[in-house]
């Protein structure tokens, strides 16, 4: 429970920015016809009215009348018009930040065409601007800031970590030129990892290894700013968010790298890609894009060749949100998996109308909400389970930490794989 | 001109000066200054945004709740209707004799279904605890609000009804309108605008058919 006094001047400044219209639209544009109710896992796993997509903006909205609005000012009570007390903002913790993975899904099926995980995200602006970030998801936060990477991983572990990898993939390809290259500069792909890959499943970095070595890309990894992630994302704290874009953004120009490659991360990714020039202010002077892009256009290019037949199992998408809903990257995943299995089968629904693992929007760095992020995953192990697929591919970290999670809980029996790993499985590489 | 009638145009045009003077700002606002590179296109993406993202077929709030839907869909064009006549029924009263009685009854039982909807949609809210739980009296003023002057019209055009009562609804619901839930009549347009530019740019819509 969070006791300290809090100041509200900063987080209302937040609700008074005139920016640009999408701040007033949101905050009016609600009718609470609560018909977002169960496009959302949060209340289809508790049934309970505050968890409905509606009421979790209306926290926010409730709080914009109030100090915003003539008729919230003079009438509150008729209004709803809240004020911004630490009951309600301990209320706006477990509900922005502890059932809500901003996974967006609610938007596309809302009457109107609310953006509640943009209402959420401005939730918890004001409360990082009360120090009330959940303190599991700001030591998350920290560790980036601090270290260069969310689990602060130091450099020399990270070296070996790598070191170890190429010898490996040396040994695979019989070819000593088969690299892992660190800290080069002038290369065409300055490549981004999520630290999970070098502390939990350093395979993955062999699988991209041997699809970079596949397609002879001229590519390399900083020692030190590598980290994909950025919770600053999550945290809404966006001068941490853009202190974060900022080490891959000046890295790469140290490097002088040509195309920042993203690594299989869906938030890393988008708040990259997406939110890291607004966090910075400034429009990147290099290409930003996803390594999914990068394998569909080897593909395309004739640079690797895959064989289908050697990932014969099969096989269903998760498609991250932040990639898929948020990131536009539907067709590419499913180009790049198409060419990699023999035996596809969706989950319904998919897509752009996924559900979220439930691992999103932070979830998995705040341990407090284990119980309720286990749960909503349900849906998604329901979903897995239905499709009958052995193995489930996503290119997302975090969406595969929460998936095996899922897996060991629901008793799912699959097998959850990334992109590079499925792509890397079907290669077919004439060893040089 | 009446008293009621003299309210209501006031009340018509304070609320068309304030709805004007949001509309006004939040076109001089504009949309978010994006800084990234696009990866679709906003025009599409918007015109989407009104077109197919508005299909019932592809809204969870529309098909896995086709009666409040469909509900929903009556109780707005009645709406629409009951305020577009407001200002025939204001410069055309007496005129109105040489309109044919067919007419006039079939638009008045056409505004009293639409008025069951938006009573039908009002005991969902009192009887459902997800809506009442978010639910506030700027929820229930403006339901009955419009509701009622679907009903006043209706009884306006059949001549069933007092014009002080007729006058007094439209001078409240004009009032009301722009302080309360009844504005989003116009936040309506710019969510659908600002979603459109939103999916538009990252390529997400329109979407790629599935197969
Ligand atoms: S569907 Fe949209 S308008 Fe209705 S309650 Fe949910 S967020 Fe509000
Ligand atoms: S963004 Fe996702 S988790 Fe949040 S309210 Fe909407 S559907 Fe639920």
């Amino acid at each position: 429970m969070v006791t300290q006094k809090i100041d509200i001047k900063k987080p209302l400044e937040i609700l008074s920015r005139g920016d640009d219209s999408k701040l007033e639209t949101n905050m009016n544009a609600c009718v609470k016809c609560g018909l977002c109710a169960e496009s959302c896992m949060y209340y289809l796993a508790f049934k309970e009215a505050q968890y409905v997509p509606g009421a979790k903006a209306e926290l926010v909205s409730s709080i914009y009348r109030r100090y915003n609005t003539l008729a919230g000012k003079v009438a509150p009570a008729l209004f709803n018009a809240k004020e911004l007390n630490q009951e309600m903002a301990e209320k706006m913790v477990d509900m922005l930040f502890g059932a809500c993975t901003m996974c967006g899904r609610c938007v596309k099926h809302c009457s109107i065409g609310v953006d509640i995980p943009y209402i959420v995200r401005k939730g918890r602006e004001m409360l990082a601007a009360m120090n009330m970030v959940p303190a599991t998801l700001q030591s998350t936060v920290d560790a980036a800031l601090n270290t260069g990477n969310n689990m602060a991983i130091p450099q020399e572990e990270f070296i070996d970590t790598i070191k170890w990898m190429e010898e490996e993939l040396i040994d695979e390809m019989e070819d000593v030129n088969a690299r892992i290259p660190l800290d080069e500069t002038d290369k065409s792909v300055f490549y981004t990892l999520n630290p999970r890959e070098p502390k939990f499943f350093p395979l993955s970095i062999s699988a991209i290894a041997k699809v970079f070595y596949a397609a002879k890309e001229s590519w390399t990894i900083s020692s030190k700013y590598y980290d994909v992630t950025n919770y600053g994302f999550f945290n809404g704290n966006n001068d941490q968010a853009a202190q974060i874009a900022g080490y891959l953004h000046d890295e790469i120009h140290k490097l002088r790298g040509k195309k920042l490659v993203l690594g299989e991360c869906g938030h890393g990714s988008r708040a990259t890609r997406w939110e890291g020039p607004g966090y910075l202010k400034k429009k990147f002077d290099f290409e930003t894009i996803t390594v999914v892009e990068v394998i569909a256009s080897y593909i395309r290019e004739g640079k690797i060749t895959l064989d289908k037949s050697l990932n014969s199992s099969k096989v269903t998408i998760h498609d991250p949100c932040n990639l898929v809903r948020n990131g536009g990257l539907y067709s590419e995943i499913r180009f790049v998996v198409k060419s990699s299995v023999s035996d596809l089968q969706e989950m319904n629904p998919y897509g752009e109308d996924n559900f979220c693992c439930g691992g999103g929007g932070g979830a998995l760095a705040m341990s407090e909400y284990n119980e309720r992020r286990i749960k909503i995953g349900a849906i998604k192990a329901q979903q897995i389970a239905k499709s009958g697929a052995k193995v489930v591919i996503t290119p997302c970290h975090n969406c595969v930490d929460q998936l095996q999670q899922l897996n060991h809980t629901y008793k799912l029996g699959v097998k959850i794989m990334t992109i590079a790993e499925i792509v890397a499985d079907a290669l077919v590489i004439n060893k040089q | 001109m009446e008293w009621y009638q003299i309210m209501a145009v006031i009340s018509a045009f304070l609320c068309i000066t304030l709805l004007t003077a949001k509309l006004v700002n939040l076109i001089k606002l504009g949309l978010p200054k994006e800084l990234s590179q696009p990866n679709g296109s906003v025009k599409e993406g918007i015109i989407y945004s009104f077109t197919g993202a508005m299909s019932p077929k592809a809204k969870e709030s529309a098909y896995m709740h086709l009666p409040t839907y469909l509900g929903g869909i009556v109780y707005h064009i009645g709406t629409f209707v009951s305020l577009l006549l407001f200002p025939f029924i204001l410069l055309l009263a007496d005129k109105i004799e040489r309109v044919p009685d067919m007419f006039l009854y079939i638009t008045a039982a056409a505004l009293t279904i639409s008025s069951m909807a938006g009573a039908g949609i009002m005991v969902k809210r009192i009887v459902t605890d997800n809506l009442r739980y978010f639910s506030s009296a700027d929820d229930y003023i403006s339901n009955i609000l419009t509701t009622a002057i679907q009903v006043v019209t209706a009884l306006m055009l059949i001549d069933a009804v007092d014009p002080v009562l007729y006058y007094t609804t439209a001078a409240l619901l004009f009032v009301w309108m722009p302080f309360g839930k009844t504005k989003h009549l116009l936040y309506f347009f710019f969510a659908r605008v600002n979603l459109g530019y939103f999916y538009g740019r990252r390529g997400t819509w329109p979407p790629i058919k599935k197969n």
